[in-house]
């Protein structure tokens, strides 16, 4: 093999590097949180039967479904930007990301309210609790359960899919590694210490949401 | 099986053998096909003409190249990020794709003499009015990410302050293009070369050339794997006799319209 | 002079057509592939003790948790620097296939651990032996249980396809980049894409939340 490594240039620019995985999980989190309150929007859209609101939801959840990550990232930079819509990289790619969570949330959200039969509702209120009681102790930490490992690996799957900012020159954890791999041309390099990095974010994200759930649920789920 | 196995290793070993004397001038050769790695993204270097297919300056030089050898010229497109990987692999020979010869990159590299001289320079919208490096100050400027220039203006920005809110990278110098048509960002920063060759298009009628990155000259040269010292030997030769041969400023006019100017051949000639 | 801008025309079909096939076929490998030995890990997971498993399942978690875009380019790198340059499709059937197979397995192994023990001791004291068992009870069941999961990971093979435009490999999206950089069009061009993959990934998704529904009643 002709390749010799030079890992002294990668620990140089380290600082920028921990800057960009710190953009990152900047963008995962707050494309996670949007995601999480639209998808809540939508899946009441899709349950209620008024016609607007639920066909609104049901475009958003088979577009955001049936295309790729990729695509939505072009097409929130590029593709709005033929209308004269222009947002920053960050800003597009969070968009993205917030579309897609959404879309993917709206389902198991809705997955989740349904498989709670209506029978438990009736019967909290015939135990003489207030429908705010019935759903604060009986239905929502059931649907909580229910929904915590899917909502997991949605946060998950966005912290990978961020790397796509490298497409639209995002300054994110690959952004940065591909700048400075073409300052230095040390591809391998850059690119291992990335890989490495990403995969200490995604057991930290894993490990942190196994502690919240068994203090949530008591150590069953 | 293990007779068979144990044939193959030996033709392996015997293969090996051969080529550790034949040097990469003797490969290709003996090949009979020179692999000549392209960026295709860079009008008018290289990029692709209305029927797909690869064009421009740096292209024309691996079909001269391809000629002075005497073999076939298979043309890889290659973006930024694959230049290095694709020398190292072995996928191809050498790499005619305006890289800036750093010493830093010389460290992975091998770069022949100079070929070819950019400088970097501001294109915006007429309405932008811009005459001097500082008249960005408050505008969104954008460059494509780990290109020399995108390093050269952050420099200049931090050294003045600016702070990097209002820059905007993009993937791609035809990203860059594109972002500045659609009107995402008030300027880019960009070659001489590309500026011009964009302006003459209709797209572009509306845009201005603005001033240059001051103090900055972009020389490039041909990359090739660090340790083939007789085969970059060869290639240093063949871009002299570019010049003297004339087919350098063949493959200017060609693409720029006009003779190469008097001060880039020289240059070139001094090997600055 | 060349012009540097021309717009999209006719002529450009078959650059789009060849796109669209780059795309189908990568990600056929992938399914195929990734399928198979996603099988094959998944079945030996689910049989095997917790050493092996440990094994096994660090190795596909470093898959899950690094980013695709990532993996095709240190393994493109990778392999080439290593004196063996693998052209774009191969490479990205490696990685891609690689990438499914460790989504793969886990579904697989989900159903195969599906399939109750209480079912397995009744058929072995049928008289069929651990293979016979294994061959008519253990896989057809837990294949059946799978099959909307299977078709989950698929589909979204399909959309990740397109992360292979990064390694250089001419599939659609690359192709459509390609045709925007010439026509300054990005609007209509990416409408295009995204018409296409709606069409392939719509209708293959509502038939497994079709089959989906149907298992659950």
């Amino acid at each position: 093999m002709d390749y010799e490594f030079h890992w002294n240039i990668v620990f140089q620019n380290m600082p920028e590097l921990l800057n960009g995985a710190f953009v990152t999980l900047h963008v995962s989190v707050l494309a996670m949180f949007l995601g999480v309150v639209i998808a809540i929007l939508l899946a009441i859209a899709k349950m209620n039967n008024s016609k607007p609101f639920c066909y609104v939801a049901t475009v958003w959840v088979e577009v955001a479904r049936n295309t790729p990550a990729l695509f939505q990232i072009y097409m929130a930079y590029f593709g709005l930007g033929a209308f004269g819509i222009h947002l920053s990289p960050y800003v597009a790619v969070l968009s993205a990301l917030v579309f897609i969570n959404a879309g993917y949330l709206t389902e198991t959200f809705r997955g989740g309210f349904q498989s709670i039969p209506a029978t438990q509702y009736s019967a909290s209120k015939s135990l003489g609790m207030t429908s705010i009681q019935a759903y604060r102790y009986i239905i929502l930490p059931q649907m909580l359960r229910r929904i915590y490992h899917p909502m997991t690996n949605q946060f998950v799957w966005s912290i990978l899919m961020s790397s796509l900012g490298i497409l639209v020159g995002m300054s994110e954890l690959s952004g940065t590694t591909q700048r400075l791999q073409s300052l230095s041309f040390r591809t391998l390099e850059f690119f291992i210490v990335a890989a490495v990095m990403y995969f200490v974010i995604t057991k930290l994200v894993l490990f942190t949401s196994s502690l919240l759930a068994r203090r949530l649920f008591k150590g069953e789920i | 099986m293990i007779r068979k196995l144990a044939t193959l290793v030996f033709a392996c070993a015997a293969l090996t053998s051969v080529s550790a004397t034949a040097d990469q001038l003797d490969t290709v050769i003996q090949r009979g096909t020179l692999n000549c790695g392209v960026v295709l993204d860079f009008p008018p270097m290289g990029y692709f003409d209305e029927n797909n297919e690869p064009a421009g300056f740096d292209v024309d030089y691996c079909n001269d190249l391809g000629e002075v050898l005497g073999v076939d010229v298979n043309v890889l497109n290659l973006t930024w990020g694959d230049r290095i990987p694709s020398l190292i692999s072995g996928k191809t020979d050498v790499v005619i794709g305006s890289t800036s010869d750093t010493l830093e990159r010389a460290k992975t590299v091998g770069f022949t003499y100079p070929y070819f001289v950019f400088k970097f320079q501001v294109i915006s919208h007429e309405d932008k009015n811009i005459d001097s490096f500082e008249d960005l100050k408050d505008l969104k400027v954008g460059a494509a990410l780990g290109t020399t220039y995108e390093t050269e203006y952050l420099a200049y920005a931090d050294q003045q302050g600016w702070g990097r809110d209002n820059y905007t990278s993009f993937k791609s110098e035809n990203d860059a293009f594109l972002g500045l048509y659609q009107g995402k960002v008030d300027a880019i920063i960009s070659t001489n070369t590309n500026i011009a060759t964009k302006l003459r298009s209709k797209e572009f009628e509306e845009f201005v050339a603005g001033p240059y990155v001051p103090n900055y000259d972009d020389v490039v040269g041909i990359i090739a794997k660090r340790d083939e010292t007789a085969w970059i030997n060869y290639l240093n030769l063949f871009l002299i006799h570019q010049i003297r041969d004339g087919n350098m400023n063949k493959a200017y006019n060609k693409h720029f319209g006009v003779d190469a100017p008097a001060d880039l051949i020289q240059s070139l000639r001094d090997n600055k | 002079m060349n012009s540097l801008f021309t717009p999209l025309s006719w002529s450009d079909s078959g650059l789009i057509l060849t796109g669209i096939w780059n795309t189908i076929i990568i990600s056929v490998v992938a399914i195929v592939v990734g399928t198979v030995l996603g099988l094959i890990v998944g079945f030996l997971r689910a049989e095997s003790n917790k050493a092996v498993n440990v094994l096994f399942g660090s190795v596909l978690d470093v898959l899950r948790s690094v980013p695709l875009i990532i993996q095709l380019i240190l393994f493109s790198t990778f392999v080439g620097a290593m004196g063996n340059p693998l052209a774009p499709f191969v490479a990205g059937s490696i990685v891609l296939s690689l990438y499914t197979m460790a989504f793969m397995s886990e579904v697989f192994r989900s159903g195969f651990e599906s399939v109750s023990p209480s079912m397995q001791i009744a058929a072995r004291s049928l008289g069929m032996t651990k293979w016979q068992t294994i061959y008519h009870i253990r896989l057809p069941i837990g294949l059946r249980a799978v099959f909307p999961s299977w078709l989950g990971v698929s589909l979204s093979v399909i959309k990740d396809s397109a992360l292979v435009s990064v390694i250089g490999y001419m599939e659609l999206l690359r192709t459509s980049e390609q045709l925007i950089s010439r026509t300054q069009q990005p609007l209509e061009i990416l409408i295009g894409v995204g018409i296409f993959y709606f069409i392939i990934s719509y209708p293959l998704s509502h038939y497994g939340r079709y089959v989906e529904r149907k298992m659950a009643i």
